[in-house]
């Protein structure tokens, strides 16, 4: 009973209803209330799993996106260092000091020559009368061998 | 069907007071006006706070939840023309401190809050990390601010182990800090950064722009207490890396131009020296040097002097050098050639002036070859009589003196030629044997490569491209070349050059390269006396020459300022420019003319083993078939 209706009861003296208090209803039909209830929990249920699974689904990768971009920044980080680092130890400056520390001396005068001829796999140069007789320096002894 | 029977409901009531009143209705019109009243009061807040001043609002909530960090651009690299890292960027860590965190306080209401760590044992734990004075990091802890930086640009892993610490009121943030791996190398063509990044000297500045980049942002929403929402709003732009630089400059030769350089100025007890090594073809630097020079990741241990780029900022008068030039000019018009005989006296006054030789020798007729090779003023100064003033003029603006080479390098100078018209009676004589003139090493190397270029001028640069987000080299523009010289002329210079060097009278001996045929000048200027007027008792010893001289690859100019005792440009530097040239020549792979000695004799013993080893051979042979 409704607080409204206990009120008005402890404060009415003289009640004379104007329409008649009780009315007669038409029983409503039988519905299957209970296998409505449970269908709709269960789809409220599998809505707010559903939700709630998908959330939770991107926020574990979001923290992995994180990782990773954590990641990359470190080996982005690592790489130009190493770039600096290689650069630095390739210089020409410091591989001469640590030339001249080991013992090293500065090499003669070098040339760059462009032969007329390809060499012999022995690296002798041949005088020019004996390379028309004998094109390779190894074939005489090999010849007689044979 | 069978109906159900009726049931009961609860119909309308009236409800009546004792006294005939109605004061439940008035109540709860009473709580139906309060209740308008708040709704109105709720609706006008609502109106005030989505319509009225909802930008303000929406802002102030952004600010709450949303924080925007800003992703600072990484500087673009400079490279040397075969892709070797000039300059680069490294993460660095800076380490920052809210003083407030090191003294007690007191909240709004009173209550007092104690300090949360005591400044001098963080000073004293944080010391050594830093590298510095604990008394010193105490005094910046006890500072009235907000804010205080105890280190910039320190070792990454500095920031990490600070961070380890986990001392309150202490924070560390990841910065860009440039650094060059070459050190010393090429310092000041490169220049340097300021310690927020921005260029200040050198190529770093003039490509400022080019190299800085576009700083990005990430946008994300963060909980109470900074954390990071993982599902919340992230929007990320990343910066955009700067654009790369490739220079002209070859590390191996830059590096052999430094150290010759170096060497020449403590062989010489010279105030500086400075070497410039162009490509002919194409006009591309090679190595631009100037010493003493200075460490650019630690430039604040050297002076400000050292910064400067002499071969491209300094002006001085090339004294015999520019010889060259003026006998090229008169061979042009016609007027000689470099077989022409002249009689030189000793002497000749013009003007009341008198010009007479450095070296001494004796009166006779020379050839235009010998008054190149000997570095005779006489004979050059009487050719240029020939030649005149207006043509000489011509000539040398043409070469390119009196303007800049807009090589790219900033703060370039642009030598000192005096207006035609502003000429006095002396000027053709002086300017001719190089005096009344300033030029830059630059410009002195660039006309030399116009003579070795067969009389096409190139425009020296620096910059051989950059390098965008596509990994592609989009080469600088290249000024369309133009011709000064006749190959023809250029070819009767060169071997003049080449006499220079290798003759009787030459005076570049000591530029000789075994192996090439090799072609220069020296040249020794008396440097002016800005105090007093005149010229002072200082040298500028000059050599500059090409190799190898029938077809020349490169142009080496050497400038040592204020060398003694010696000070002539044979003496001082030549061999500065031998050494250069001969690492130029090997290091870019340039065959040999004429074999040289050392290799001839090699040769020579390769040619006899050889022969001794086949008669060895054929006596094994011979001893086989014997047998």
């Amino acid at each position: 009973m409704s607080a409204v209706f206990r009120f008005a009861s402890r404060r009415t003296v003289t009640q004379e209803p104007t329409k008649p208090y009780l009315a007669v209803v038409i029983d409503p039909p039988k519905r299957h209330v209970l296998l409505f209830g449970v269908t709709l929990t269960a789809l409220i249920c599998a809505v707010i799993f559903g939700a709630v699974t998908l959330n939770a689904l991107a926020a574990s990768a979001a923290v992995d996106a994180l990782r990773l971009d954590g990641h990359v920044g470190d080996a982005e980080r690592l790489y130009a260092q190493q770039v600096a680092d290689v650069a630095a130890l390739e210089n020409p400056g410091r591989i001469r000091e640590a030339a001249f520390e080991l013992g090293l001396v500065p090499a003669g005068p070098a040339r760059h020559l462009v032969l007329e001829r390809n060499l012999p796999v022995d690296g002798a140069v041949l005088v020019s009368e004996q390379r028309a007789a004998n094109p390779d320096p190894l074939k005489p002894l090999l010849s007689a061998a044979s | 069907m069978t109906s159900n029977p009726p049931s009961l409901r609860i119909g309308n009531r009236s409800i009546v007071t004792k006294r005939g009143t109605e004061p439940a209705v008035f109540r709860l019109r009473a709580a139906f006006i309060c209740g308008l009243i708040v709704v109105l009061l709720a609706g006008v807040k609502l109106v005030d706070i989505q319509v009225i001043n909802a930008e303000a609002y929406a802002e102030t909530g952004v600010r709450q939840r949303v924080r925007t960090v800003e992703l600072p651009a990484t500087r673009g690299r400079i490279y040397d023309r075969d892709g070797e890292v000039l300059a680069t960027s490294v993460d660095a860590a800076t380490i920052y401190a809210d003083p407030r965190a090191f003294r007690a306080s007191s909240t709004a209401s009173g209550i007092a809050l104690p300090a949360a760590a005591d400044a001098a044992a963080v000073a004293a734990s944080l010391s050594e990390l830093l590298d510095m004075e604990a008394n010193d990091l105490e005094e910046r802890l006890r500072r009235d601010a907000h804010f205080v930086y105890l280190g910039r640009q320190l070792p990454f892993e500095v920031g990490e182990a600070v961070q380890a610490l986990r001392i309150p009121g202490i924070g560390v943030l990841t910065e860009p800090k440039r650094v060059y791996p070459g050190s010393t190398l090429a310092a000041q063509v490169l220049g340097f950064t300021g310690i927020d990044g921005e260029g200040l000297q050198g190529l770093e500045q003039r490509f400022d722009t080019v190299l800085v980049g576009e700083p990005g942002s990430l946008v994300m929403e963060r909980a109470l207490g900074g954390l990071e929402i993982p599902s919340g709003t992230r929007e990320l732009i990343p910066a955009t890396v700067g654009t790369d630089v490739v220079l002209t400059i070859d590390r191996q030769i830059q590096h052999a131009a430094e150290v010759a350089a170096n060497e020449a100025m403590e062989r010489h007890n010279a105030s500086g020296a400075g070497v410039v090594v162009l490509e002919v073809a194409s006009g591309d630097v090679l190595a631009m040097a100037s010493t003493p020079g200075f460490d650019a990741n630690n430039r604040s241990l050297f002076d400000g002097d050292t910064y400067r780029n002499r071969a491209a900022t300094d002006m001085f008068e090339p004294g015999s050098v520019q010889k060259v030039f003026t006998l090229a000019a008169a061979i042009e018009e016609g007027l000689v050639s470099e077989s022409t005989l002249m009689d030189t006296p000793q002497a000749v006054t013009i003007y009341d002036k008198r010009f007479g030789e450095i070296y001494r020798r004796e009166e006779k007729e020379f050839t235009l070859t010998e008054i190149l090779a000997g570095s005779s003023n006489v004979g050059t100064i009487m050719v240029a009589q020939d030649l005149g003033a207006d043509r000489l003029d011509k000539y040398l603006r043409d070469f390119g003196f009196g303007v800049s080479t807009n090589s790219g390098f900033p703060g370039e100078a642009a030598g000192m030629l005096a207006p035609r018209n502003a000429w006095s009676g002396t000027s053709l004589p002086t300017i001719a044997i190089g005096q009344g003139i300033a030029v830059t090493l630059l410009q002195l190397a660039s006309g030399f490569a116009t003579i070795a270029n067969d009389g096409m001028a190139v425009q020296p640069k620096i910059v051989r491209g950059t390098v965008g987000n596509d990994g592609r080299l989009a080469p600088v523009s290249q000024t369309p070349s133009r011709r000064v010289l006749s190959p023809r002329t250029s070819r009767q210079v060169r071997h003049m050059l080449e006499d220079a060097v290798t003759g009787d009278l030459a005076t570049g001996g000591n530029a000789r390269i075994d192996g090439y045929r090799v072609g220069g000048k020296t040249g020794t200027a008396r440097k002016p006396n800005h105090n007093v007027g005149g010229y002072s008792s200082k040298y500028v010893a000059t050599f500059v020459g090409m190799a190898p001289i029938d077809n020349p690859r490169f142009v080496v100019a050497v400038m040592v300022d204020e060398p003694k005792p010696a000070y002539y440009g044979g003496a001082v530097a030549a061999p500065v420019f031998r050494e250069v040239m001969e690492t130029a020549l090997i290091s870019r792979r340039v065959p040999a003319e004429a074999a040289g000695q050392d290799l001839q004799r090699a040769l020579v013993d390769a040619q006899r083993l050889n022969r001794k080893h086949r008669e060895t051979q054929t006596a094994l042979v011979a001893t086989a078939l014997d047998n």
